[in-house]
């Protein structure tokens, strides 16, 4: 082949490419297109290779017009491609339309219990602050509910605790103030526990159930004080409560600590009792063979379903353990 | 404790109006339980104040006791009623003898009475604010004391007495008839008012029926006397009942008040009744009355207990208010509590009085300050997370349920039952959460839920021959539909899978290797429930509640699908080591086989594991099919089998190879042929 004779083969090719690819229609023609130009055995590789046959001044020369020309193809190639694929795309957004006001595909929900909630919340309040948590038989020895507290037998204080006998020598703790018991026998002071459990007294109307939950907190340091207590309980029901809540301390009665007290919370124009706390008795800190001289302890209970209901607004208590999934899935 | 607030006005002169005094009372821990407004006659405007008093506080079953806080904290005198004697009219003849149980014992004979009478109008006015009945003018005045002063008082009918009068233990099964009409059998510890004959009152508790004071009564003999709260605590109790009397006794009573109470009654009586007076008669035994020890007291470490700065000065002053005896040796101080106060005795008591009279609410607040500790992640907020994100309520359900259900759901053979139960369906401990699961579901159902997704953490109990074994269990209930109504799918039925997966996901987020194999207990489905197992050890169960059972709780046929697992038997994650990965292209084959019915999936997938060499990194069963173009007792099983080398491209000859073996050894092992 001459140059003249390539030349002209060469415009004839840049033709028919050049249109070839202007009127591709989508991809898969661009495609096609390239490879029967652009490919390895395309038209214009299949030019190249007769190079050879061309005389050696000119082959140079011819070559690189023809390289020029691969790469000016390339390059339409390249825009062809992206021009096509907006226009796919922009004929996609003009074509394509959901109704977005359609519900979504939901899994179920889920929900923890209120009291669950109230566990979670109160005892990641006491873990930062260093309590472990603690927890100990819902089944239990009067020694453990009642005489390790310094609640003797036939003491009036037992008439607080309405008990639940089992038909073993157990019965079902009153409170979880056992934990704590244990706790003192089984680990050194200083010590700082919770004891969130599930409590039992016989008692079944409106305001009581037979069993609830209650979390008891309990401090054994060399300078554990009363105005400690009160500071971590304001801390912990502004906590709770996720705002400032205005609490009273007044004096109470518990056996197992002096001096008590007895914590309200002001809820509407009425004080509300959530509370009780006060100093570790002597008595129960000799019997847990704790140093009184060395240790004092302050310690605390509360009644979750209690705190619950004012958090969550529930004013029926049963409603906890009734299990209705009305209920149940709004927490 | 329900009295006239007019009533606390004649002990001390309180300037403060009705809010405040009951603010103040809250303050002192006699907390008010309510207040209802009252027109008196007699006295004017009134309020009826309700304490709600705690058991320490013996003191405070009195206006007097009230008063007396309230002076304290106000710094006034208290005004004592002042008295004026009766004079003897006639010498009695009768003799006392007292007990170390009941030492003091103070009595006075009072003849020639109208008891048809009507009390005194004021006396009937204040026993009926305070809650009690008006019986006749005699008792209706022990009643009046007892609320006044504290001092319970009893009156026999005179007639009725044989002989001398003593302060005694019951002789054992003693029996006696109480005002109540009630005759109960005494025990050794019982202490009795006798005379020559036989008890004649329950001491301090309740007088008896025979020797009653009635409005025929002529005559009575006044007893006013102080027993040992020891001897009193518990007793009446144990025949079922508690009296104003023996609610004083148990918490203490003033033993130096007997002879102002008698006097004080005598007054008053004087007042309706125109009769004549005996002797005062007395029995002491010294050596058996309370004493009141001193109280050694540090300030200073009252002061850091408290976390206050209360002077000496101040700390004497309260001290002296509430009627203490106070000594300064030293540093410390020595206090003598008063005879009325039962409730001091160590240091800790007496830091108690001090805070109490300072006002809790002056008492400094402090911060505590955290402190490093390895908090251990909770395994139970760990599953409530994982299955409340599954779409499942948390539900808490009873300690104790009904023994039909127990009987039903229980899996050991001895019942815990609860001995004093609220009712019959709250009686036995459970040894299962399926029960309340269940009944859960019949609850919302009957409300028209019936999809419904499920989960209880708790405890159960299980009987023994030593102590209750404790249990934490999670277990989980599904039902219904399994998913919510979408405008786009078919909605398809909860079973058996649903709830496996459920709980697959969860081993495989524990790093937990499990086996579900043989049957599950007796309440679920034969053919359709398993047990789980951890590293050999079964630890729970899952299943289809039986039919029989359903027909039996009256369920609407409905498949309930349960699981029950051990929490203490799943454990967290250890930290993850990362291995590394291939990075040469993996080879999937996909085969079918027709396989006897009787072969379980597990059996196939673990046998076609065996035979599909080290490089095999998953196996998945995809399809699973019975039915027509299938013989009879015969399922189609497909599964896909991928495979990758670590160290190679691994060439289709080899896979093919493995395929070639895996049939043919399924064919070998299990007559299973290649489905074309």
């Amino acid at each position: 082949m001459n140059l003249k004779a390539l030349n002209n083969k060469k415009e004839e090719l840049n033709k028919k490419a050049v249109d070839s690819l202007n009127s591709a229609k989508n991809l898969e023609d661009l495609s096609s297109i390239y490879k029967s130009f652009l490919g390895k055995n395309g038209e214009l590789n299949v030019l190249l290779r007769t190079l050879s046959s061309l005389p050696e001044g000119k082959r140079k020369e011819a070559g690189k017009s023809l390289n020029a020309l691969k790469k000016e193809l390339e390059e339409l190639y390249i825009l062809k491609t992206s021009q096509l694929k907006n226009f796919i795309a922009s004929k996609k957004l003009e074509k394509e339309q959901i109704d977005v006001t359609l519900p979504g595909r939901k899994g179920r929900e889920g929900s923890l219990h209120p009291v669950s909630s109230a566990l979670i919340s109160i005892g990641s309040f006491f873990e930062n602050l260093g309590f472990d948590l603690e927890v100990g038989p819902e089944t239990e020895t009067d020694y453990y509910n009642f005489e390790a507290l310094n609640i003797p037998q036939d003491h009036p204080a037992k008439d607080m605790h309405d008990t639940f006998y089992l038909n073993t020598k157990e019965l079902l703790r009153t409170h979880t103030s056992p934990v704590q018991i244990r706790a003192m026998e089984n680990k050194k002071p200083p010590l700082r526990i919770i004891c969130p459990g599930k409590v039992y007294r016989k008692d079944s109307d409106l305001t009581h159930t037979p069993m609830f939950h209650q979390v008891e907190g309990l401090v054994l340091e060399p300078s554990a004080s009363f105005s400690q207590l009160k500071g971590l309980l304001n801390e912990f029901l502004n906590d709770f409560f996720e705002k400032e809540v205005n609490l009273r301390f007044r004096p109470s009665y518990f056996p197992f600590t002096e001096p008590s007290a007895e914590v309200d919370i002001k809820w509407g124009n009425k004080w509300l009792e959530v509370l009780g706390c006060g100093m570790v008795h002597p008595n129960v800190l000799d019997m847990a063979g704790i140093d009184s001289t060395k240790y004092s302890g302050f310690a605390f209970g509360l009644g979750v379903e209690r705190l619950a209901m004012l958090k969550y607004n529930i004013s029926d208590l049963r409603s906890f353990f009734e299990n209705d999934i009305r209920f149940l899935k709004q927490f | 404790m329900q009295f006239s607030r007019n009533w606390l006005k004649e002990f001390l002169d309180l300037k403060l109006d009705d809010k405040k005094i009951c603010e103040q009372l809250t303050m002192l821990g006699l907390e008010v339980d309510s207040t209802e407004a009252y027109f008196s006659e007699l006295t004017g405007k009134d309020l009826i104040i309700k304490l709600d008093l705690t058991p320490n506080r013996g003191d405070c079953f009195s206006v007097l006791g009230v008063a007396r806080e309230l002076a304290a904290l106000n710094n006034l005198k208290l005004k004592l009623p002042r008295i004026k004697k009766i004079k003897n009219d006639f010498k009695s003849s009768m003799n006392i003898k007292v007990c170390p149980e009941g030492p003091i014992y103070k009595g006075r004979s009072v003849r020639n009475m109208d008891l048809k009478k009507d009390s005194l109008a004021l006396i009937q006015e204040r026993l009926t604010l305070s809650g009690l009945r008006i019986i006749n003018p005699v008792v209706d005045i022990t009643n009046y004391i007892l609320l006044e002063l504290g001092q319970p008082l009893h009156a026999f009918d005179e007639e009725t007495l044989n002989g001398n009068i003593q302060v005694r233990l019951a002789k054992d099964k003693e029996k006696i008839t109480l005002l109540d009409e009630e005759t109960i059998r005494l025990s050794k510890d019982c202490l009795v008012i006798a005379d020559s004959r036989e008890p004649v009152a329950l001491a301090g508790i309740m007088g008896g029926l025979d020797s009653a004071v009635t409005e025929s009564t002529n005559s009575i003999f006044f007893e006013s006397a102080f027993f040992h709260p020891k001897a009193i605590r518990g007793r009446a109790r144990r025949y079922g009942f508690q009296t104003d009397a023996s609610t004083r006794f148990e918490r203490g009573v003033d033993y130096t008040l007997q002879d102002y109470a008698l006097e004080r009654a005598c007054e008053l009586l004087s007042k309706n009744q125109d009769a004549e007076y005996g002797q005062v008669l007395s029995s002491i035994s010294s050596r058996d009355v309370p004493k009141k020890n001193q109280i050694s007291f540090s300030l200073s470490y009252a002061n850091k207990i408290l976390g206050t700065k209360i002077s000496k000065s101040n700390a004497k002053r309260i001290f002296n208010s509430l009627g203490f005896k106070v000594n300064q040796i030293g540093e410390d101080l020595n206090v003598v509590p008063p005879p009325w106060r039962f409730d001091l005795s160590i240091s800790a008591d007496l830091i108690e009085e001090l805070a109490r009279l300072e006002g809790y609410d002056k008492l400094p607040k402090e911060p505590i300050l955290p402190k490093y500790h390895k908090v251990q992640s909770s395994l139970e907020n760990y599953l409530r997370t994982y299955f409340k994100f599954k779409g499942y309520n948390e539900v808490i359900n009873y300690s104790f349920v009904d023994s039909l259900d127990e009987d039903i759901f229980s899996e050991s053979s001895k019942n815990l039952t609860v001995e004093n139960p609220i009712s019959q369906n709250l009686s036995v401990l459970r040894s299962s959460l399926i029960s309340g699961l269940v009944n859960n579901y019949i609850y919302n159902q009957n409300n028209g839920e019936e999809n419904l997704k499920l989960f209880e953490i708790g405890k159960v109990f299980l009987g023994g021959k030593e102590r209750i074994k404790e249990r934490s269990i999670i277990s989980g209930l599904i039902c219904g539909e399994s998913s919510l109504p979408i405008w786009s799918t078919n909605d398809t039925r909860f079973n058996f899978y649903d709830l496996k997966g459920d709980l697959e996901g969860l081993f495989n987020s524990l790093g937990m290797k499990y086996k579900f194999k043989n049957k599950g207990p007796k309440f679920l489905h034969p053919g359709k429930s398993s047990s789980i197992y951890f590293s050999g050890k079964k630890i729970g169960y899952i299943g289809n509640v039986s039919p029989v059972l359903t027909a039996k709780k009256n369920i609407k046929e409905q498949d309930l699908i349960v699981f029950s697992m051990e929490v203490e038997s799943l454990n967290f994650k250890a930290p993850a080591k990362f291995t590394n990965f291939s990075r040469f292209p993996s080879t999937s084959r996909d085969i079918a086989v027709l396989i006897s019915k009787e072969i379980s999936a597990q059996e196939l997938v673990d046998y076609v594991k065996k035979c599909s060499g080290n490089n095999l990194q998953s196996l998945e069963i995809f399809d699973l099919y019975e039915g027509p173009g299938i013989p009879e007792g015969i399922k189609s099983m497909a599964i896909s089998l991928t495979w990758q080398s670590k160290s190679k491209t691994l060439v289709d000859s080899e896979v093919d190879l493995i395929v070639n073996k895996i049939v043919n050894s399924l064919s070998d092992k299990f007559n299973a042929k290649l489905r074309s």
